[in-house]
């Protein structure tokens, strides 16, 4: 256990020296949210008419909901290129934990994923965003935020770890997170789709996270569904689901070799 | 006591239907240096990868210091370092912060880490560039600062990839000559190349695979007397010379071996002077221009062409190198 924690510091302090290294990569992290916020506030913005908030206190929640979730494919991406470096494979040729090794690279990318979001979040608050909470939904938003990027972050790894080039991440996120990102009521209401995206948007995962962040710093409710209405318990379950997923799968691929 | 380094039987592995190590024998004694040579794509990489716990065999058993790859696969890492063919470091690290990271790692505090770091860093020269990060340095630092990371914990064996492809000859002699005072330290090598000459300086045997499959096996005196005694080239002025001459000699009942690209005809000489003469006779006679007509000892490059019908294929290397890191 005390080898564990002490291989899995070294491994992560390694993760983060990459950032201050070449701090370029902080840019695939933030780059999205800030353009989304710009589209979506100030060109589309003006003719979005939300029910009882303004647009603005209405997108920062999803913005933030959909730069995590496109973490994932930034997760994915670093990982499938960080797997091909043959520094993995001379920690897999010592006597480190493949464990250990796993869990740096998933801290490592959590991180990154950490320092995007405050830079999106201060983003928001700058251009005037002011979300309120109190002190016990703060602690519940940053559990439920933490354990959800813990999960994303692992999703992340795996999908690096099983595809063969980061450009494949690429394209599959663009074909899949994309268009998740798009239903789950991030931009505009669920409510006002066509039924096919409304009942996918009524059930994806990002849904219920876009409906937390909603209902925790601006209290607004979103309705249509059994995860929409208790947000928060369906985004508990959505992460230890993916938790409970992505762990053994990212595991068990990682032990039996990569590419091979 | 076991003396076998290590000890594998039968090993196999298949990339989909494709055998690329094949039913593979291979015993190193302890404190022994053993070369596998083969040409690009002839398994060489795959076979130490299996030995490395890197890759898990399809088939047959390996034992590294005694202990099964598979089942002890700990304790054969803990026992064994591995220099692969492409540098196992991390890019965006300095060297010295590559070999502490990896000092502590093996369970060393800061301080030893730092300690060992310089000790290595001085013995491969690479004081001068410690502090610059891994992808801003040249090949051939990189390939030192590499081997210096396998040494951080002296291992019972070494296993080098193919240590000195890309380097410069300079380069070459700074590892070969760290890899005789390994040696001479207790070190067991297996080492990996498709420079014929380098196993011929640095190993005890040598083992020729291609295809995946063991050809030959023995010293590199043992291997070179299956191929005979002295030899005479005769190089052709040009390709029409050469198959002019070629013909010429073989009709005149002359044993040979041809080597089209480099216009070379080689001729068996068991009577070494005596067949000289006899040679630059008949080449004389037929008038046919050429470079150049010497006797000299059999090379490792004969007894590949001997034993396995065609030349080691290393000419393109870089190009292969290239092409196997973006399927890698
Ligand atoms: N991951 C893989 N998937 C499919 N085929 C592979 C894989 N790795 C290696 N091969 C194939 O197996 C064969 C042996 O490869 P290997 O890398 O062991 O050769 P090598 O002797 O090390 O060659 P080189 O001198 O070029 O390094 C090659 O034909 C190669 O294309
Ligand atoms: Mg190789």
């Amino acid at each position: 256990m005390i080898t564990y924690a002490r291989e899995t510091t070294l491994l992560t302090w390694r993760g983060l020296r990459a950032i201050t290294r070449v701090p370029e990569r902080l840019l695939d992290v933030t780059i999205q949210p800030v353009v989304f916020i710009l589209l979506f506030l100030y060109v589309f913005g003006a003719a979005i008419q939300v029910h009882g908030i303004s647009y603005k206190d209405f997108l920062f929640p999803g913005i933030i909901a959909q730069s995590l979730a496109f973490g994932i494919m930034g997760t994915g991406t670093a990982t499938a290129n960080d797997m091909r470096e043959g520094v993995v494979d001379r920690f897999r040729s010592m006597p480190v934990g493949r464990l250990s090794i796993i869990s740096g690279q998933v801290m490592g990318q959590l991180c990154e994923q950490l320092l995007g979001l405050v830079i999106t979040v201060v983003l928001g608050l700058i251009l005037g965003w002011r979300p309120s909470f109190d002190l016990g939904h703060g602690l519940e938003l940053f559990g439920l935020v933490a354990l959800s990027m813990l999960a994303f972050t692992w999703m992340g790894v795996y999908v690096g770890m099983v595809v063969r080039s980061s450009d494949a991440v690429q394209g599959v996120g663009f074909i899949v997170i994309f268009p998740l990102t798009f239903m789950a009521g991030t931009f505009v209401p669920i409510a006002k789709m066509d039924l096919i995206p409304r009942t996918i948007g009524d059930w994806d995962p990002i849904s219920a996270f876009v409906a937390t962040l909603r209902k925790l710093t601006e209290n607004y409710p979103s309705s249509g569904s059994w995860p929409l209405d208790h947000p928060e318990l369906a985004m508990l379950i959505w992460s230890l689901v993916l938790l409970g997923l992505f762990v053994p799968l990212a595991l068990r691929r990682f032990n039996k070799g990569l590419a091979s | 006591m076991n003396d076998l380094a290590i000890e594998a039987t039968g090993l196999t592995k298949l990339f989909g239907d494709f055998k690329a190590v094949d039913n593979l024998d291979l015993q190193v004694p302890k404190g022994t240096v053993v070369s596998l040579l083969g040409p690009n794509g002839a398994g060489k990489t795959t076979t130490v990868r299996m030995l490395a716990t890197l890759l898990r065999p399809d088939s047959g058993r390996a034992k590294v210091n005694g202990y099964d790859v598979v089942r002890e696969a700990g304790a054969v890492r803990r026992t064994t370092s591995l220099t692969g063919q492409f540098a196992a470091l991390d890019p965006n690290l300095t060297c010295r912060e590559n070999l502490t990271l990896i000092a502590r790692l093996r369970g060393m505090d800061r301080a030893t880490a730092s300690a060992r770091a310089d000790t290595l860093l001085e013995r491969f020269d690479a004081t001068e560039f410690a502090s610059r990060l891994i992808k801003q340095v040249s090949g051939g630092e990189r390939r030192r600062v590499d081997l210096a990371a396998s040494l951080i914990e002296q291992p019972e064996l070494l296993v080098l990839d193919e240590p000195t492809t890309g380097l410069d000859p300079r380069s070459r002699q700074v590892v070969w000559t760290t890899v005789r005072e390994l040696v001479a330290e207790g070190i067991t090598l297996l080492l990996t190349t498709q420079y014929l000459e380098e196993a011929d300086a640095l190993a005890d045997r040598i083992v020729l695979i291609d295809h995946g499959r063991e050809i030959a096996a023995g010293t590199p005196a043992e291997l070179k007397a299956q191929v005979g005694e002295q030899r005479i080239d005769v190089i052709a002025a040009d390709t029409p010379a050469f198959e002019q001459l070629s013909k010429a000699l073989a009709d005149q009942g002359f044993e040979t071996t041809l080597m089209p690209e480099l216009r070379r005809i080689s001729v068996a000489a068991p009577n070494e002077v005596l067949d000289l003469t006899r040679v630059s006779q008949a080449v004389a006679a037929t008038g046919i221009a050429i470079d150049e007509i010497a006797l000299r000892r059999p090379t490792l490059d004969d007894a590949f062409i001997a034993l396995t019908g065609h030349a080691a294929e290393s000419t393109d290397n870089q190009a292969d190198d290239q092409a196997k890191e973006l399927v890698a």
